[in-house]
């Protein structure tokens, strides 16, 4: 009897114990959201709700978007209150949202390729008259503007450009002697050196988020294969198995066998982990896309800041233009087509799709709105460190794009299982399939898609 | 009048099943034999179209394989440390619940934290076990980086998060052995080995064959650690008919393929659960 109550007394503080970790780990799922109340009636009695859902924004990035957009346009009018909800998942719940009829009013999206099949379907609404309203088009950079419609009419604007290029450590740079690469030469030849120093040649990484590939796949698109052999490969009129498009795939391929893109570690390295390497000293560059500013503020802090140069990345075809870019979005937002407040979600888009709105976020979270528009006329001077760095590296990437030297970033205007493809060029990297494998399979699913109506609209470079 | 009493008092759990289990199931049956994006309105039949084209596309067949393997992995390796770790604590007459309770910790957190854990703590070239090898000069390779090892690391993972569960079940089962038959094979002279053989594990056999059936279920559904460390790479090295049936009904808009993979993965559990059911009936009838 004795037996049996010391087990039942411990079977009670097992439950207990496990109820106790159960209920604490669940806590760490809770979406937060950037109303402090978290709900329509917090201070606006009679105000209809405006609801937006936005990735897992870092708190301190909460709460620059709650500062700069959501106090400032709640106190702009009495009408409606923005709530905007981080979630960790969001591009899964507005997937399901949607399907579902439901979701935010403002939807965040990952880009045109995302918007087409939502579009079609009827779930996102057209946005033409709000983009007529607000003269979106004589504001917005032309290839960007086109590359969010949809049969002509705009469904979606992205938040932010994002390029890739090459991030640097300046003070490895000066203590090793050399000097920012403007060649791929010279750029493989620091990383040679640096390996034989027992550095990582340059530092990356897909853990937790597999699509870090792509970037590499655009990379090697755009400064290898060309922007005209691209821009023909999306319409048309050159086959993916073309000889440039195959030397490209295996270019980065090469690239991964030599261990220029953090050799073994690259799954096992996330843009964190790559940006304290790179401010560690453990590596001369961080080769990747400009959103990732923005968590480089975590590690290169105060005079640290000035240690962090960014500069295009070379081409591999000489005969390309230099400086060179790959067109890219961070992300898209629409209107739901069942939001009972459209005009306010409008208005709140607008305000976000002006250079002030530029110029206030990126000062104090640089990497995630170079907002599109076509110049920025706004006073941009009491920006520094690495927010300066940014806004400058947006500055370049806008002139490039109106003199048309621009490549695409897959995720922008590659249609679905097209940019999948892309996805899986790791199988090139690790030699479990050819790049003419990889491209006659990307040639088979893209011709599906071209003929769906998939492909969105794809701006011409330079010729 | 009695029976119809039963099939009232039947009614609820029957509603619940047809509308989480029944319709949903139908539902996605359906779909797969259609091009259905996810969310257009429109919805057109094409018979086979989506099974020949996962049976024409080598990462289906990839993923099939090795989620043969990471079931031939869950049948025997938890299995045997669960049941060694049960045989051992029974033996305890103190601390054997501490000891549960350790071993069942990382069953009941969520599968993010120990996959944080794991890709933080051991994992991470930085602050990781493999960093701090690295850092003493040890030329350790990265488990999850290579497509020969990357199965086997996220296995371990699993492996490590399921085997207390497995002690626990088994250890339950055998302390439901009657003592009597027990004691009797030792006054017979039977040696551990011999009183577990002929006493402990037929008393346990049925808990043994159900466990097996729900690994077998749960290894053709198997999705949360590889999409958490690995998402199916390097190079499909770790992917799964799940994680490839995610990737094609949410990256890619291809619902009705992912649904045609849904199912074969359906029909993986159901051959375990009509085994499992024979079984039983077999037991009884005998």
């Amino acid at each position: 009897m004795q037996r049996f109550k010391h087990l039942r007394h411990s079977l009670w503080f097992v439950t207990l114990l496990l109820l106790g970790v159960t209920a604490l780990s669940a806590c760490a799922a809770a979406p937060d959201a950037a109303s402090p109340s978290g709900s329509a009636d917090a201070g606006g009695g009679e105000r209809q709700t405006v609801t937006m859902w936005f990735w897992g924004a870092p708190p301190e990035h909460q709460e620059t978007m709650k500062a700069v957009l959501v106090d400032p346009y709640n106190a702009s009018q009495s009408e409606y209150e923005l709530v905007v909800e981080f979630r960790n998942t969001v591009d899964k719940d507005i997937s399901v949202a949607l399907a579902a009829g439901e979701g935010p009013d403002i939807v965040y999206g990952s880009g045109p390729s995302f918007v087409a099949p939502y579009a079609t379907a009827g779930k996102l609404e057209n946005m033409d008259a709000c983009s007529a309203a607000n003269g979106w088009q004589d504001r917005i950079l032309q290839p960007i503007y086109e590359s969010g419609t949809v049969n002509g009419s705009l469904y979606s604007l992205p938040n932010s450009l994002n390029t890739l290029g090459i991030f640097y450590n300046k003070a490895v740079l000066e203590e090793n002697g050399w000097t920012p690469p403007t060649t791929i030469e010279e750029l493989e030849a620091i990383m040679d050196e640096a390996m034989a120093q027992g550095m990582y040649a340059s530092v990356t990484g897909n853990k937790g988020w597999k699509p870090v590939n792509e970037n590499y796949a655009s990379l090697f698109l755009t400064h290898a294969a060309g922007p005209q052999a691209v821009h023909d490969a999306l319409t048309g009129e050159l086959a993916w198995t073309s000889p440039e498009i195959q030397a490209a795939v295996e270019k980065s391929a090469e690239w991964y066998q030599k261990g220029y893109l953090a050799g073994e570690d690259y799954v096992n390295l996330n843009f964190n982990d790559a940006v304290q390497l790179l401010a560690d000293g453990r590596s001369p560059f961080f080769i990747g896309p400009t959103l990732v500013f923005q968590f480089a503020t975590q590690f290169f802090q105060g005079e640290d800041a000035a240690n962090l140069g960014f500069i295009p990345f070379p081409n591999v075809n000489e005969e390309l233009a230099y400086p060179l870019y790959t067109l890219g979005t961070t992300a898209s937002l629409s209107i739901n087509a069942n939001s009972d407040v459209k005009d306010a979600a409008c208005a709140i888009i607008d305000r976000m799709m002006t250079d002030q709105f530029l110029v206030d976020m990126t000062a104090r979270w640089p990497g995630y709105w170079g907002v599109p528009v076509k110049e920025i006329n706004v006073d941009s001077s009491q920006l520094t460190g690495l927010s300066a760095e940014y806004l400058s590296a947006i500055a370049d990437i806008m002139a490039a794009i109106n003199s048309g030297n621009f490549g695409y970033f897959t995720a922008t205007f590659f249609p679905p299982a097209t940019q999948q493809e892309f996805i899986n060029i790791d199988t090139v990297w690790l030699g479990t399939e050819s790049a003419s494998d990889m491209l006659e399979r990307v040639e088979t699913v893209f011709t599906e898609e071209l003929n769906a109506n998939l492909v969105p609209p794809i701006p011409a470079p330079a010729q | 009048m009695k029976s119809f009493r039963y099939y009232i008092l039947l009614l609820p759990a029957l509603l619940l099943s047809m509308s989480v289990v029944l319709i949903p199931g139908l539902l996605t049956a359906y779909i797969s034999f259609t091009d259905w994006n996810g969310v257009s309105p429109q919805i057109n039949w094409i018979g086979l179209g989506n099974f020949r084209a996962i049976f024409a596309d080598n990462v289906f067949w990839k993923a099939l394989g090795n989620n043969i393997r990471w079931t031939i992995l869950f049948v025997t390796v938890p299995v045997f440390i669960g049941m060694l770790s049960a045989v051992l604590l029974l033996g305890r007459r103190i601390n054997a619940t501490l000891y549960q309770l350790i071993y069942l910790f990382p069953y009941v957190l969520a599968p993010i934290t120990n996959a944080l854990l794991w890709l933080n703590i051991i994992f991470n070239p930085l602050t990781g076990v493999i960093g701090f090898l690295r850092k003493i000069g040890l030329n350790v390779p990265a488990p999850l980086g290579n497509i020969n090892t990357a199965l086997y690391a996220v296995a371990a993972v699993d492996i490590w998060h399921y085997w207390g569960f497995l002690t626990v079940v088994y250890l339950a089962s055998l302390r439901q052995t009657p003592m009597d038959q027990v004691e009797a094979a030792q006054a017979e002279g039977a040696n551990g080995w011999q009183v577990f053989r002929y006493v402990y594990f037929p008393s346990i056999l049925p808990t043994v064959l159900l466990m097996y059936v729900m690994i077998i279920i749960f290894s053709f559904l198997t999705f949360d650690y590889v999409y958490l460390l690995t998402g199916g790479g390097p190079a499909h090295a770790t992917e799964m008919l799940s994680t490839y049936a995610y990737t094609l009904g949410f990256s890619t808009f291809q619902v009705g393929r992912a649904s045609a993979v849904g199912l074969v993965m359906s029909m993986f559990g159901l051959i375990a659960a009509a085994f499992y059911t024979w079984l039983s009936r077999r037991e009884i009838t005998e």
